[in-house]
């Protein structure tokens, strides 16, 4: 490859035209083909997606902590809307928050900057991508003013509850909240195919397949895993789609359907969807902790491998979800085994992280103590899946708090603590501004103090066998003991109190994007390739003729060698 | 792989494929596979059918979408994208096939299975079973039954207001066991009630429109029996 | 507004033009769609022996002509890409037209042969092998009407000799749809 650098560079001079003709702000900011603000408009969609995630959690969090009072900004909450905000607040937070944050918005950022090319190598797949995204997004918000109000049938949409309008009572918003999820599973087989093509195809001059920062390997890999599995749930998909309007029998066991069929399809979606947001999270983790540990990874071939082992196995896990639904016992033998063998290569991954952070010269900067936490709270998330999986423990916690609080102790870390952690940490790449670390560090306490105090609760609800998806306990004596009440009114007080110090965070956002510090290339003093451009980058990321070439992997730190710490990938030497 | 020997990488590729000749070869395994099954013998049918769609498919494959002379990463790919399929056939199999577990049958797909089995075997028979099959729906319903699965959730199962999902509501919901109920209603007015919601008579929105449940028949038989709660009535 | 196309189109690590490594890439993830599809048909059909009753009722000479018309498409849309290598682009443009003919068609016929069936009582209500039989042909015929749509720019380009690389693309595209009916036709007409 070496030697075909510069002819390359020649070739690419000459295919290349003029980046800097004037756009209008419509054509610039709103149909704009470049991936920076595509990544930005993903990013902000999903933000307010995230808003709108939240106030949902918000509502039905006093709802379940103070039965029957009027929420305030909301109103009195009834059993069909109480099922319409739980749905919409899973459907919202897994896709149309995680997804398009963690993968979309920074994907389209990162790949391009981090292998050195100027941009996507689909840009326009990569609007229509987006432009069909926001239409989902459109759709799922429009299926909760609809007659009948939003559908209630859990994000996981089992039929034959949501496969007709007579079981769910919300025909045209269980039929729009499907199209919506469709339609955003489009925008992200586009997107997807997008990232791989451009990773696979468009590195650098020099950057062979070790030296691709892992972030990228991570995003990539995550829309394979997407791409293979979420086939199935489309084909599914118009299934109950057809169940519901043509009032077809595919999942009605008494025309000879078969509802458990739905199950099996969505979950061999829904289990590597998990780590289809995962890996992304993993990967903005360790480049956060390479750089403020000033140490090269420990293990690079290894965490890519374990990416890899862990999304094959995340195919084979699916039924862990249905141990109680009546499966095939002998499978679910299967399905345990296979779901334990998988926290081996997240736990091998977490093992890298802490041999990096062993010895390092560590500076405990706002993204810094984001990553950490993604350590520390995902392992809880992690080690209360092991009783999960195991089909005896299972059949007692199934559908339980304990089961929320298990997944929220992933999600979290995952979709909040890593968007947070990638956020801070490109934010003066994104907008060539610093944040302001103080308020940065404020908001971090205020979310993952208040976060433990939400959820350590709701384990122990679900152990003592309270069940999800109830509107009002208060109507279950049985489960419903008084001194559960308590607990829950603490996870609800926690929730408000982590809300609103979210606050900061946008003051925080605003403020130091008007008037924060001027960021220069590289704040950070990192290695990998984007660091080596304007911050914000230019349109066509660097000038056309100084598009970088790769020497070295991206997590060269603290050589002996070198004076500085840090050693570039694009220096030459 | 020594077919990329002769791969270079702007698709200028020389295959020396005959088309014309695969395509006479498909044509041909294409008559076979139709012809075949018309024997009537069960492996004949599953070996010229599926088996020669498979030659078949691996002919566009290699020679029209030449994957033959394509890098092995493709291949890779699109393998795993295959085997990912039969595994999860295989995963799903034991169940959606099974229509018995240790300790429980799925009566309604077996039934299905033998209504279906005994419909084959008689011919002729369908009118008859279709016009028994309405009977069954139309003797099916059950005003007092349905009360019992919609309404007594928050009306109570004697229909005093008192059910279980009932007690947190406000306003309460009404008891038919109250005189002072009736006063202000009629059967006109508790029928809209059910069909369009507490609402469309200005009450509570908690009372849901329950319309999309019921025919106008049923609607009129589950009136009549909230109708029969009415005290006054005796 | 005129884009300028970015030199990470022009970048090609793997060997494989990029265009040609994201059809296989979308036909990686069409696998899994078709395969999710025939994978639910085939689990209820061997569950559901009274099925055949119902599949006795489809058409198999329809649905061989169907296949003959595909294959003959396919056949001409190879044809396309070896005029296209050979910078003959209104030839191209020539087999690429018939092969859009070809999918016009199949969708004719494929029309014809619903309307009969529904006009039976055979609609996609009235037993699930139909509703599967309307579901898998429908989402077949939705990437056939795709196809030949997209065909049609590609043939336009290609007609005044612009982006003859697309030629193989569509093909490839094409020869999947093609590929998937092969396994269709067996599974919905012939398994008795």
């Amino acid at each position: 490859m070496a030697d075909t650098v510069a002819d390359v560079q020649q070739h690419e001079a000459h295919g290349h035209v003029d980046h800097h003709h004037e756009q209008s702000w419509v054509s610039k900011y709103v149909f704009s083909v470049d991936h920076k603000i595509i990544a930005l408009q993903y990013l902000f969609t999903g933000m307010f997606m995230g808003i709108i995630g939240g106030y949902m959690a918000y509502v039905f969090r006093m709802q379940l902590a103070f039965p029957g009072i009027s929420v305030p900004g909301f109103g009195q909450v009834s059993p069909g809307e109480y099922n319409a905000l739980i749905t919409n607040h899973g459907s919202i937070m897994i896709f149309w928050v995680a997804m398009p944050v963690l993968i979309a918005a920074f994907g389209n950022f990162l790949i391009p900057l981090m292998i050195g090319a100027d941009d996507m190598v689909f840009p326009r797949i990569n609007r229509l991508s987006f432009q069909v995204f926001f239409v989902s997004s459109v759709v799922l918000l429009l299926s909760l003013f609809v007659e009948g109000g939003g559908f209630g049938g859990a994000w996981t949409s089992y039929p034959p509850l949501s496969a007709s309008g007579d079981y769910n009572q919300t025909e045209l918003g269980a039929t729009l909240w499907l199209l919506a999820v469709a339609l955003e599973f489009v925008a992200f087989l586009l997107g997807g195919i997008n990232f791989i093509t451009t990773l696979m195809n468009s590195r650098a001059p020099g950057m062979r397949a070790y030296d691709i920062p892992l972030v990228c390997w991570m995003i990539v890999i995550a829309s394979i895993l997407f791409m293979l599995s979420v086939g199935p749930l489309l084909a599914g998909a118009v299934m109950l789609l057809f169940d519901q309007v043509l009032n077809t029998g595919f999942y009605d066991p008494a025309r000879g359907g078969d509802p458990i069929l739905w199950q099996h399809l969505f979950w061999f979606f829904g289990h590597p969807e998990v780590y289809v947001v995962l890996l992304p999270a993993i990967g903005i983790t360790v480049e956060v902790m390479a750089t403020f540990a000033r140490k090269k990874i420990f293990g690079y071939k290894m965490v890519l491998y374990t990416a890899v082992a862990t999304g094959v196995l995340s195919f084979f896990v699916w039924a862990h979800h249905q141990f109680v639904a009546g499966i095939d016992p002998r499978m679910a033998n299967v399905f345990t085994i296979t779901t334990l063998l998988i926290s081996v290569p997240i736990a091998e991954m977490l093992f890298v992280m802490i041999a990096t952070l062993y010895g390092g010269s560590i500076t405990l900067t706002t993204p810094m103590l984001w990553a950490l936490s993604f350590m520390a709270e995902f392992l809880i998330g992690g080690v209360t899946g092991i009783f999960l999986g195991a089909s005896g423990a299972d059949i007692y916690f199934h559908d339980t708090y304990f089961v929320l609080a298990h997944f929220h102790y992933t999600f979290f870390p995952i979709a909040i603590i890593g968007t947070f952690c990638a956020f801070t940490y490109w934010f003066p790449k994104m907008f060539g501004r610093m944040m302001n670390d103080t308020l940065g560090k404020i908001h971090f306490w205020g979310t993952i103090i208040p976060f433990n105090f939400i959820f350590i609760p709701l384990f122990v609800l679900g152990m003592g066998g309270q069940h999800r998806r109830i509107y009002n306990f208060q109507h279950f004596p049985d489960i419903a003991g008084p001194e559960y009440f308590q607990l829950r009114q603490i996870a609800t007080i926690a929730l408000l109190v982590m809300l609103a110090f979210q606050l900061v965070f946008f003051y925080n956002v605003i403020v130091s994007w008007m008037k924060g510090e001027k960021a220069g290339k590289n704040p950070w003093k990192a290695n990998t390739l984007e660091w080596t451009t304007e911050s914000p980058p230019p349109h066509g990321n660097w000038p056309v003729d100084e598009l970088p070439t790769v020497y070295r992997g991206p997590y060269e730190y603290g050589h002996p060698d070198r004076e500085e710490d840090y050693w570039p990938q694009n220096l030459p030497g | 792989m020594s077919e990329n020997i002769h791969h270079d990488d702007h698709g200028h590729d020389d295959h020396h494929v005959n088309y014309t000749k695969i395509y006479l070869t498909l044509l041909v395994l294409f008559v076979i596979s139709v012809l075949g099954p018309e024997l009537g013998i069960r492996w004949v049918t599953l070996i010229t059918a599926f088996g020669i769609a498979i030659v078949k498919a691996r002919l566009v494959v290699n020679n029209f979408m030449h994957l033959a002379w394509e890098k092995r990463i493709v291949k890779w790919v699109l393998a795993t994208s295959l085997i990912l399929m039969f595994l999860m056939v295989a995963g799903v199999a034991p169940d959606v096939m099974n229509h018995e577990g240790n300790n429980w049958e799925n009566v309604a797909a077996k039934a299905e299975v033998e209504r279906g089995l005994a419909y084959m075997a008689g011919y002729g028979g369908e009118e008859e079973e279709e016009g028994e099959a309405e009977v069954v729906v139309a003797a099916g319903f059950n005003a007092e039954v349905s009360f019992g699965q919609i309404c007594a959730t928050c009306h109570g199962a004697g229909g005093a207001g008192d059910g279980v999902a009932g007690a947190a509501l406000d306003p309460p919901p009404a008891s038919f066991t109250d005189p002072a109920f009736w006063e202000t209603r009629d059967r006109e007015r508790i029928k809209t009630v059910i069909r369009d919601g507490a609402a469309a008579v200005g009450g509570s929105a908690l009372m849901a429109p329950w319309g999309a449940l019921y025919t106008e028949e049923q609607l009129d038989q589950v009136t009549d029996y909230v109708m029969s709660f009415n005290p006054g009535n005796e | 507004m005129a884009h300028a196309r970015p030199i990470a189109t022009t970048r090609s690590a793997t060997g494989i033009p990029t265009p040609r490594l994201a059809v296989w890439w979308i036909l990686a993830s069409e696998v899994v769609i078709f395969g999710g599809l025939l994978g639910a048909y085939l689990m209820h059909r061997l569950g559901h022996p009274e099925w055949a009753e119902a599949a006795s009722h489809t058409q198999t000479w329809i649905g061989a002509l169907n296949t003959f018309v595909l294959l003959t498409s396919s056949f001409t849309a190879v044809l396309a890409h070896q005029a296209a290598e050979k910078g003959n682009g209104k030839q191209a443009a020539k087999f690429l037209g018939f092969t859009i003919i070809g999918a016009l068609l199949f969708l004719v016929i494929k029309s014809y042969e619903w309307t009969t069936e529904i006009l039976a009582g055979y609609t996609i209500t009235a037993n699930n092998f139909w509703s599967f039989y309307y579901t898998a042909a429908g989402l077949h015929a939705l990437h056939v009407i795709a196809g030949a749509i997209i065909m049609g720019f590609v043939a336009v380009d290609a007609f005044r000799g612009r982006e003859l690389h697309r030629v193989e693309i569509i093909g490839i595209y094409w020869h999947f749809v093609d590929v998937v009916w092969i396994f269709l036709f067996p599974l919905l007409y012939i398994a008795k």
